[in-house]
């Protein structure tokens, strides 16, 4: 039998996610010596862990810059440039989250140390989906990821809109992973291995037993799956009562960490397992991807609350990013499509957290307050606040000077690369195209409300809301205006085979 | 020493931090009258960029090729082909290493004096406008704060424009300025010019500020026009590789060049010598086409083009011919702006950008000459304007057009290092004679002050003075030698700089430039020379007036001397003015200043001394400053008595009316623009398009139109369309609203619909 | 052969048993049933040379937690599940989708395409010596799947943790039973 070796395993290299995973183990036994009124000092733990873990992963990124990609625990996992990209932006979506939750727990009076620490646990599946390489590994960073998020989202417990979120998103994701699992099983089948690189020999007719029909089969069951994590059509239909239902900081984060999530597996199994057949996985891809931003920014339209509204938005704002991985089939595409999505999904993450952190500041304590009306006024009683709302909203719909709009140019770029010879794809970059139009409807109806409506927008910020917020706001705009330091390090966010 | 160069961007990083101190924090800053703090930061950051300029200055040393020190990748677009990649990298050589020690050496001791000045500057405007007590000290923490954030964000723009690599950075430094100086000299905005009378005097603060940042466009749409043509010639728009390209072009066709960088042209080194025989030699026959669009026209026209576009915008910046008239007017600012603006920042941007450019100046002969024509038709007519003016600063300020003539007339001949030298040298005298300017007029108000607050108590409301008071006419001064001692000296020193007496600074860069000029052009020597006669002329009649003879007014009469502050200020200027000149003397073949600029400016040559030009300009100098004397020194003008110059007659007038350049604009310009304004606006828009074609042909066919196509087509067809398009989107949106029905059952069913839709596809893909 | 009808026969079972413990509406009964089925597959595993994962499977699920199952219900009363009338048209369309999802599939399955189907089944490779062995998985689920191995233990904590903080009420703490059942019952 072959025993793992310490250079096999490579602790170094995942070490990021390993600190993040221990901590969060230990701040769960240290959270039960902090007393109730003190647990935001568990708060700050937890940044300090994203904060070492942060650096870790700074250092990981100078060393792949020196080295290039290695793999970890086997080939089970492989710390490539997407991964420690994506790495990067789920520390930090998980850093606002807790300065989103900060002040919010308290005021509605659900304080409890496990947020972070769950918090925690979440961002660690996010990491290790970032860098798996193996389909076992996929599954269970998706469980890791998705676990403490149904926790999450019923964490305002006994309130029960939020009970029944949690719930449905149990349910639903429970239901979403028995295909998963069920693909990766027939995966298994027809190619004798789990290993994404084993996947893509036993497709192209070697291996230990190939048998390519399955593996499709799979493939199929498996972007199911995959799909529903990303909230695409039609397996969305969780996300507007989960969105609604959850505390709003759960929200935030998890339109953030959890898409972001789905998509570094979507984008690393079928680029790496499946390229063999992506004129199958394309087509249906591309589909689902024009469904998805069909039927996002139409329902969105009709939305009064906004959290609902954000959560159709994020349901459109996953078909962009769609449209990239199906962009990125073509081999001669993929490194500019995988920056494109890497890097919308970065602007996405800072612009959508930044527009919650604003729907927090506006949410009353009984929950009410987060209707569109409620903006009414807001420039005048809060100008700043309404300034940071514009330049979210701005960014959401793509529209100069914003970091969105440089998302989706580089969305749109690399789908027109790609559109060469393929009809289909140039259909979804014009339904793409047509559709942010009609986002721009229901965006920019809260900016409208904001400046043009009378009425006293009452808001609320607290100093660790005003930081997101600051924060948040800036990087929208800096991305938006010289997004090319970041735009580079995207560029280095390359898939690799386990290295 | 090299790792050195890479603390350079701290140069403009801290006037900005001063900005930002001053802008958030400045008022706060300021809890008593007296409070100096906001022009303390705005001091220690200008001198702080000064210590970064002296350790770039000792790098240089070190390593004198310099270095570019990348800060952020600004712009990159496009790839293959057509690429665009403008860092933010800074340029640290031996140009812009002199350029930052005069910007940041001269700038810090301006922002000293200015601590001082404004401090009594801001009292005067908050008394004049009754404010007292509380209101008064908002005021000025208002004023005091956003003085200073607008001299940093001075300081800081002209730094980018300094340290800039390429023209596009350089611009963004070049716009700066401009809404720097837009911003200072309309500071007092809100604050007409009265006198005692309620008249306005002089030119609204406001207008000047708008006809300085208007003219400044004017010019900057030249620059503009000249970096799109650089960039479409050349591909780039970093300076050396412009320059490398360029040069390349001489012999190989465009294509071939477009590839090319600095770095790889480099190392042949000859390359460059060669460019330089040629240069030295007849002019070149440039004949490589440069495909520009439809046209192909030469190399050698493209590169005048781009060189008399970059010409017309140094003209904004430097105040040339024909877009000088701003820089008088820009003296309505505060003094120490004036200082700032005319001696050490703005004006020498043109000349700076044009030395940097000395490579495509090189190459388009033509443009050289426009040059030195233009600066020293400029030098004569500025110099003769000055000779006729009875404002303090407005002297200075036409002196100074006419001082910068003298250097743009120096690049335009190839003299690149005079040019760069005279630049140096008249940083420190022309702020020396600003900030005197302004200690005089500091002094003359607050005599005035004394003056008028006795007399209120025991004369007649101001039946003395025929004139109104204005603190800046000369004729009202005389006699100050013996109220301000210390301003008096520091303020003969300068004029004798000015004026080029040796051994003072003034006189061997304005002799190297003379000297440049009688070997290249006879014209161009002569307005020089008469200009440099009509120089002295002015300052000793400025000198005798303000300084000599016996007090006109009563304000001068209790003019006191200014506080320590703005003098040490002054006596640190003064001493810079008195040996300036050892930077780059020309005994004995050592021109450091020439030796130290060759190391980045490709086409610099070193001039050697000839005595008999030094000769003749000296004497000229001496007998302007002795005719001085005879019509205004050796018999004072008295209390009311008129200029001796008046019985010139007509040739006064003219002078005194600045040539009517203004007339001369308004009406080419201001009014022919401000009639077709009207006539387009009146007759055109609203009596023609709107009276006519609207009211008659338009409406009235509209409305027979509209009673037949109101009601069945537009409402039942068109409407019915748009609203239609919008109502289904809407109702598509309800009633897929509808399908959220909350129960999970029907969303694993919409799940499960999924799956079978793609599991279908895929098996009919693949078994079909 | 005989191995081909003993699986035809077991499939049945387990489908059946699945089946119904979908459709009876009494709790204990379909827990029952889906004792039936984990037990099929528990003599699955044994056909296919995994005794030691037989075993786990009859002693963990079909036996340890079967049992908290069942304990919960009954604690709970809540044997009888309503069934909702509303909706009537998701319960023949789910029917149909699974139907059309059987279609699919079998026609996966017996598709000339697929090597080794059940029309013609691919000859079973040799196992290994000790394949299937307690310690033969054992090896493989330290060595080679060491980080799977870990996350799972990761997911356990979470899944505890997740059960307290969704059923522990901070003002009035209930009784330890029922948490430590669903701890119990979601952890595995």
């Amino acid at each position: 039998m072959n025993l793992p070796t310490l250079e096999s395993i490579n602790l170094a290299a995942s070490l990021p996610v390993l600190i993040l995973a221990g901590w969060a183990c230990l701040l769960t036994a240290i959270d039960l010596f902090i007393s109730p009124e003190r647990k935001h000092w568990t708060a700050w733990l937890a940044v300090l862990g994203l904060l070492a873990s942060g650096v870790a992963l700074g250092f990981e990124a100078v060393a792949y810059s020196q080295r290039g990609a290695v793999s970890a625990f086997g080939d089970m996992a492989v710390v490539d440039g997407f991964a420690l990209f994506l790495q990067g932006v789920f520390l930090l979506s998980a850093f606002l989250g807790i300065l989103l939750a900060l002040n919010y727990l308290p005021r509605h009076n659900i304080e409890r140390g496990e947020y972070y620490t769950l918090l925690l646990f979440t961002t660690s599946g996010m990491m290790l989906m970032a860098m798996a390489a193996d389909l076992i590994v996929v599954f269970l960073a998706l469980e890791l990821l998705s676990l403490p998020l149904y926790v999450l989202s019923g964490f305002a417990h006994p309130r029960l809109d939020s009970e029944e979120a949690a719930m449905k998103y149990f349910l639903l994701g429970a239901f979403a992973s028995g295909f998963l699992v069920y693909g990766i099983a027939l995966t298994y089948g027809g190619a004798g291995t789990t290993l994404l690189s084993g996947v893509v020999e036993a497709l192209v007719g070697g291996g230990p037993a190939p048998n390519p029909v399955l593996a499709i089969v799979g493939m199929g069951l498996i972007l199911v799956g995959l799909g529903f994590k990303v909230a695409a059509v039609p397996f969305h239909m969780w996300t507007p009562d989960v969105y609604q239902g959850a505390p709003t900081p759960v929200t935030a984060f998890m339109s953030v960490g959890a898409k972001a999530g789905g998509f570094a597996a979507l984008l690393r199994v079928f680029l790496i397992a499946f390229p063999a057949t992506g004129d199958t996985w394309g087509v249906v891809i591309a589909i689902i991807a024009a469904l998805t931003m069909i039927l996002g920014n139409v329902v969105a339209i009709s939305q009064s609350n906004v959290k609902r509204m954000l959560a159709y938005s994020s349901i459109a704002h996953a078909g962009y990013v769609l449209v990239a991985v199906a962009a990125a089939r073509y081999p001669e595409v993929e490194p500019l499509a995988v920056s494109a999505a890497v890097f919308y999904l970065l602007t996405y993450a800072v612009t959508n957290l930044g527009a919650f952190a604003i729907v927090i500041a506006l949410e009353r304590d009984d929950g009410t307050g987060v209707e569109v009306e409620d903006f009414a006024g807001l420039a005048k009683t809060r100008p700043w606040l309404a300034i940071a709302m514009t330049l979210f909203m701005l960014s959401l719909t793509g529209i100069p000077p914003s970091a969105g709009m440089v998302g989706k140019f580089f969305v749109f770029q690399a789908a027109v690369q790609a559109s060469v010879g393929d009809p289909l794809i140039l259909t979804v970059t014009i339904i793409g195209v047509l559709t942010s139009v009609i986002s721009a409807f229901y965006y920019l109806r809260i900016p409208v409300m904001m400046y043009f409506r009378d009425g006293e927008g009452q808001a609320n910020v607290q100093p660790a809301l005003g930081v997101a917020l600051a924060l948040t706001a800036l990087a929208t705009f800096l991305l938006g205006v010289v997004p090319a330091p970041f735009l580079q390090m995207a560029r280095h966010a390359l898939l690799t085979l386990a290295g | 020493m090299d790792g050195l160069f890479s603390i350079v961007p701290l140069i403009i990083l801290a006037p900005f931090t001063g900005v930002l101190i001053n802008v958030f924090f400045g008022r706060k800053l300021m809890p008593r009258r007296d409070s100096v703090a906001p022009g303390v930061i705005a001091s220690s950051m200008a001198g702080f960029s000064f210590l970064i300029a002296v350790l770039m200055f000792f790098a240089l040393l070190a390593n004198p090729a310099g270095a570019e020190v990348p800060v952020l990748t600004w712009i990159n677009v496009g790839d293959g082909d057509f690429t665009l990649h403008i860092p933010w990298t800074l340029k640290v050589d031996t140009l812009s290493s002199v350029m930052m020690l005069v910007v940041t050496g001269v700038g810090t001791l301006i922002h000293i004096y200015a601590i001082g000045y404004m401090h009594g500057d801001i009292d005067e405007k908050a008394a004049s406008r009754g404010l007292e007590g509380e209101e008064a000290l908002d005021f000025k923490r208002r004023r005091y704060a956003r003085f200073f954030a607008f001299f940093n964000l001075f300081l800081g723009s002209m730094l980018v424009l300094v340290t800039a690599n390429n023209y596009l950075m350089m611009f963004v430094g070049w716009e700066l300025v401009g809404l720097c100086s837009y911003l200072l000299i309309g500071f007092w905005f809100d604050s007409p010019e009265k006198n005692e009378a309620g008249q306005i005097i002089g030119v609204l603060n406001s207008s000047a500020g708008r006809k300085a940042f208007v003219v400044n466009r004017v010019g900057d749409f030249g620059m503009l026009l000249a970096i799109m043509l650089i960039f479409w010639s050349f591909g780039t728009l970093e300076f050396d590789d412009v320059f490398a390209r360029a040069e390349c072009m001489i012999e190989a066709p465009q294509a071939e060049c477009l590839t090319l960088s600095a770095a790889e042209l480099a190392p042949q080194g000859e390359g460059e010598a060669a460019a330089e025989e040629h240069g030295e030699g007849e002019a070149r026959a440039l004949t490589t086409p440069i495909a520009l669009g439809p046209f192909a026209p030469t190399l050698g026209v493209v590169v005048t083009a781009i060189t008399l576009l970059l010409l017309l915008g140094a003209t904004g910046k430097s105040a040339q011919i024909p877009l000088f008239v701003w820089l008088p007017d820009a003296m309505a600012g505060p003094t120490p702006v004036s200082a700032l603006i005319h001696a050490a920042t703005m004006v020498t941007a043109g000349i700076y950008m044009i030395t940097r450019s000395n490579v495509l100046y090189a190459m388009a002969p033509v443009s050289g000459m426009v040059v030195a024509v233009i600066g020293g038709a400029t030098a004569f007519v500025a110099a003769s304007i000055a000779v006729a003016q009875f404002d303090i600063k407005r002297v200075l300020a036409y002196s100074t057009i006419s001082q910068l003539g003298f250097m743009i007339a120096a690049v335009g001949l190839g003299g690149y290092i005079a040019g760069i030298f005279h630049l140096a040298t008249h940083a420190f005298f022309k702020a020396l004679l600003f900030l005197g300017s302004g200690s005089v007029i500091h002094g003359m108000e607050h005599g005035h002050h004394h003056a008028h607050g006795q007399g209120e108590h025991h004369d007649a409301p101001h039946g003395e003075d025929e004139r109104p008071f204005d603190p800046q006419d000369m004729r009202q001064m005389g006699g100050l030698r013996k109220h301000m001692p210390v301003t008096t000296w520091v303020y003969i020193i300068g004029a004798l700089a000015l004026a080029g007496i040796p051994p003072l600074a003034g006189f061997w860069s304005k002799d190297e430039i003379l000297l440049d000029a009688s070997l290249n052009s006879t014209l161009v020597y002569i307005l020089l020379t008469v200009a440099a006669f009509f120089t002295a002329f002015y300052m000793g009649r400025q000198v005798f007036m303000v300084f000599y003879g016996s007090e006109r007014t009563e304000a001068a009469r209790h003019a006191q001397e200014s506080p320590p502050v703005m003098t040490i200020p002054l006596i640190v200027l003064a001493g810079l003015s008195v040996v300036g000149g050892l930077i780059n003397l020309p005994v004995g073949g050592l021109h450091p200043l020439g030796r130290w600029l060759e190391e980045s400016v490709a086409n610099a040559h070193i001039a050697s001394f000839n005595i008999l030009v030094a000769t003749i300009s000296t004497v000229l100098a001496l007998v302007a400053i002795g005719l001085s004397y005879l019509l205004y020194g050796r018999k004072p003008l008295e209390e009311g008595e008129a200029d001796p110059l008046y019985s010139t007659g007509p040739v006064f007038t003219f002078l005194n009316r600045k040539w009517y350049w203004d007339e001369l604009y308004a009406a080419i310009f201001v009014r022919p623009y401000n009639r077709l304004g009207d006539f387009l606006a009146n007759a055109v828009d609203w009596q023609f398009w709107h009276d006519f074609v609207h009211d008659r042909i338009i409406a009235d066919a509209f409305q027979g139109w509209a009673a037949i196509l109101s009601r069945p087509i537009d409402l039942g067809i068109v409407d019915g369309a748009v609203n239609g398009v919008a109502q289904l989107v809407e109702s598509t949106s309800r009633s897929l609203r509808r399908v959220q029905t909350g129960y999970v059952r029907n969303y694993a069913l919409a799940v499960l619909m999924g799956v079978v839709a793609i599991l279908a596809y895929l098996a009919i893909r693949f078994l079909v | 052969m005989p191995g081909v009808i003993l699986f035809a026969i077991l499939a049945l079972v387990a489908i059946l048993s699945a089946i119904g413990m979908l459709t009876s509406t009494n709790a204990v009964h379909a827990a029952l049933f889906l004792v039936i089925n984990l037990a099929c597959i528990a003599v699955f595993f044994l056909g296919l040379s995994a005794p030691f994962l037989a075993m786990v499977q009859v002693t963990v699920y079909a036996g340890a937690i079967m049992v908290l199952f069942l304990f919960v219900i009954m604690l709970l009363g809540a044997e009888r599940v309503p069934l909702s009338s509303r909706l009537r048209w998701q319960a023949p369309l789910a029917i149909a989708l699974v139907l059309a999802l059987l279609a699919v599939t079998l026609l996966v399955a017996f598709s000339p395409q697929v090597q080794g189907n059940l029309v013609n089944p691919r000859p079973v490779p040799p196992e290994a010596q000790g394949f299937g062995s307690p310690q033969a998985v054992g090896e493989t689920l330290f060595a080679r799947y060491l980080l799977p191995f870990q996350m799972v233990g990761l997911l356990l904590l979470v899944a505890m943790i997740g059960v307290v903080v969704l059923t522990k009420d901070e003002r009035k703490p209930t009784g330890h039973i029922s948490e430590n059942a669903q701890a119990s019952d979601r952890a595995a």
